[in-house]
């Protein structure tokens, strides 16, 4: 439901799955419907989304509309039976979060979120190590997400004081920022962490309207019980660097997304000199070796762009049909809602730019 | 007279604004968006102080702009379009945008004349032998959805525009230009080639390159649209002396800089094409099919190129190419140093 530009990833990353087909696309306005039928050879096509699960009946309903439309249309596709994937942001509100969450688990229907970072293959390479306890226990993340906003997306955004983007409580940054908090909230698992924020415009104000309030800056730290974190979002450093590194009791690790490697920064085995001596071949060792596995990935053909995203619905469905639990625990959607709602009241009262 | 022109402040519309204040156009309404950049037109407000050049500020994309826009006008030149971006956008921002101005077109104003600036690409050569000579009987693309984005949203663009003339009757002239160059546009066409990292891929080889210098292009436009036909009319818009693809790169590299190029033959093209798209396949989008035997044969074949219905008209071309090509490259040997 909703045929812009994230449509396609998600009919593309479908496609690639065994046990799923697009049966429709649905968008409101009729052309945008037609035109995702057109290109992707999608069966049938509908402006109206009620009529569409009535007579298509599927078991599963991407939500990729503006995210103002969210909960009605999730809500609609729940009362109908489906299972869902809503794309990020979630809502617009966390109490609409809450809302749906509840909903969704009052119907008994799956439910999940595009956080698909989380299934990159660094993300995954990540967790393994943590899982086999070569970071030790996490102290401290840094979370950081660049983000061009020369790009299509940022010139459509930059180009419309209408754009959708601008009615968000949190305007670009919350377009953005659910990737920034989804690698922090999987290790400040507090349901209250406390968060201080600082957002702010640097490019050249020229609009004289809502556009020139829009904060492309944004600096957090976030401090749960036992770990704590930086975040960063940017829209001027260049280049749009993306990544995130975890400080443990044990070793550095450093995954980037943008590169898809990740590397380990250890303590000196030798003394001296010498232990400053070894540590940039070790360096230079690991990211041959990331190099190569990205070689690899790309000869079997498993070096995509949504990677991420192809996990994440593979993973998804196989929740669904075998009444697992969902990728994405409800309680980090729930978490990341409410650190949405809280940097956007702190930015709010301390700029006023949201 | 009032008009309306979209896509005022682009490289065609700027050139066409100008062409109506030449053709004492009274009225020149430029549909502009908020906060976009219209040095091109301010340049003309100053040179031509006495021209009413008004801005009117919104955006296509958001149906409740269109209705004062055209209220009032006599004549509609329609050239927004998006040129680059994600699909799904392109579409969003030339095909719908297209459909909120002819539905304000239907409730505010329904016999006002609509002129759009459509492009080659709607064309679908494919099939057609080599040096098939396009004119405007040329069929048009039955498979848009397997050309690249920009031909499938030009060719989506007009399928609305005459649904609606169909059903609303307004006087609609279609101009189909060719490659529009000149100052401020693109260097180099993708007809001629493509660079690819450090190398340029000459790719046209000896095909005629159908270039439509930017005044002259505007020139065409108003032309037409002042006999002022009744019901659907097509003109395709390029100039006359046309080079080839060779001639046009071999005159760039002398007179603006060097490019490493690296000539690929047609057939081997499609070979590459073939490859390139199987592998697309294989590997399930892994990387982009830039080249398909199908996109090729459309842009790369080769083809020979009918004005003459343009020049039946009346239009004669201002600006002769030699003239366009030498002010083309002058400004971007300027730009480069």
């Amino acid at each position: 439901m909703g045929c812009g530009q994230i449509a396609d990833g998600h009919i593309s990353e479908i496609r690639k799955l065994d046990n799923a087909e697009v049966v429709a696309v649905c968008d409101q306005e009729n052309l945008m419907a037609m035109q995702a039928t057109s290109r992707h050879g999608v069966p049938a096509c509908y402006d109206d989304f009620g009529e569409m699960l009535r007579k298509e009946t599927p078991d599963v309903v991407h939500i990729t509309t503006p995210p103002q439309a969210h909960l009605l249309l999730a809500r609609a596709a729940l009362d109908a039976g489906c299972h869902i994937y809503v794309e990020k942001p979630f809502t617009p509100k966390y109490r609409e979060t809450v809302e749906l969450i509840s909903y969704a688990e009052r119907k008994n229907l799956k439910l999940t979120i595009g956080h698909i970072y989380l299934f990159d293959p660094p993300a995954l390479a990540l967790r393994e190590l943590v899982k086999e306890g070569v970071i030790g226990d996490p102290v401290h993340v840094e979370s950081f997400y660049g983000y061009n906003l020369a790009g299509p997306f940022g010139r459509a955004i930059l180009g419309d004081g209408s754009h959708w983007v601008h009615r968000l409580p949190g305007k670009l940054l919350q377009n953005n920022i659910d990737h920034l908090l989804n690698k922090v909230a999987e290790f400040i698992t507090d349901e209250r962490p406390r968060i201080q924020v600082h957002g702010e415009v640097r490019r050249t104000i020229r609009f004289g309207d809502v556009r020139d309030t829009m904060p492309d800056e944004l600096r957090l730290m976030i401090l749960g019980e036992s770990v704590s974190a930086y975040a960063t979002f940017s829209s001027h450093i260049k280049p749009a660097a993306h990544f995130l590194r975890l400080y443990g009791t044990r070793n550095i690790a450093h995954a980037d997304f943008v590169a898809r490697t990740v590397t380990l920064e250890r303590e000196p085995t030798l003394p001296s000199a010498l232990g400053r001596l070894l540590p940039a071949f070790d360096m230079g060792r690991q990211y041959r070796r990331e190099g190569w596995k990205n070689v690899r990935r790309f000869l079997r053909s498993d070096f995509h762009f949504f990677a991420g995203m192809h996990t994440l619905i593979a993973r998804f469905y196989d929740s669904i049909l075998n009444d697992a639990p969902p990728p994405i625990p409800h309680r980090d959607i729930a978490r990341i809602g409410w650190m949405m709602d809280e940097i956007f009241r702190q930015l709010e009262s301390s700029t006023g730019a949201s | 007279m009032t008009v309306l022109v979209t896509g005022s402040n682009g490289f065609l519309g700027a050139a066409l604004v100008e062409r109506l204040v030449h053709h004492r156009v009274e009225g020149i309404r430029c549909f502009v968006r908020e906060g976009s950049d219209r040095s091109r037109l301010e340049l003309l407000r100053q040179r031509y102080p006495h021209a009413k050049i008004q801005y009117y500020v919104g955006t296509l994309s958001r149906r409740e702009d269109a209705p004062g826009a055209v209220r009032g006008v006599d004549t509609i030149y329609h050239l927004a379009a998006a040129l680059s971006g994600a699909p799904a956008d392109m579409f969003l921002n030339t095909v719908v945008a297209t459909k909120n101005l002819l539905e304000a077109v239907a409730t505010e104003n329904p016999r006002v004349q609509v002129v759009h600036v459509s492009s080659f690409s709607v064309y679908g050569v494919a099939d057609l032998p080599a040096g098939h000579t396009v004119d405007e009987n040329t069929p048009l693309e039955r498979h848009p959805e397997r050309r690249d984005p920009y031909a499938f949203v030009k060719w989506h663009q007009e399928k609305v525009l005459k649904e609606y003339q169909r059903r609303l009757g307004f006087p609609l002239l279609i101009l189909r230009p060719g490659v529009i160059y000149g100052p401020r546009g693109s260097a180099i066409s993708g007809r001629v080639g493509l660079q690819l990292g450090g190398i340029f891929l000459h790719l046209g080889g000896s095909n005629l390159l159908p270039l439509s210098y930017v005044d002259n292009c505007a020139e065409a436009i108003v032309h037409c649209a002042m006999r002022k036909e009744p019901g659907i009319s097509i003109y395709n818009v390029h100039d006359d002396h046309l080079p080839t693809s060779r001639e046009y790169l071999r005159a760039y590299r002398k007179r603006v800089k060097r490019l490493r190029c690296l000539p690929v033959p047609y057939p081997l093209l499609r070979l590459v094409s073939k490859g390139v798209e199987w592998y697309h396949d294989y590997s399930r989008g892994q990387l982009p099919a830039i080249f398909t035997p199908y996109k090729s044969a459309n842009l790369w074949k080769g083809n020979r190129f009918d004005n003459g219905k343009l020049k039946s008209a009346g239009w004669r071309q201002i600006v002769p190419t030699a003239e366009g090509m030498r002010r083309t490259f002058d400004y971007f040997r300027e730009k480069e140093y």
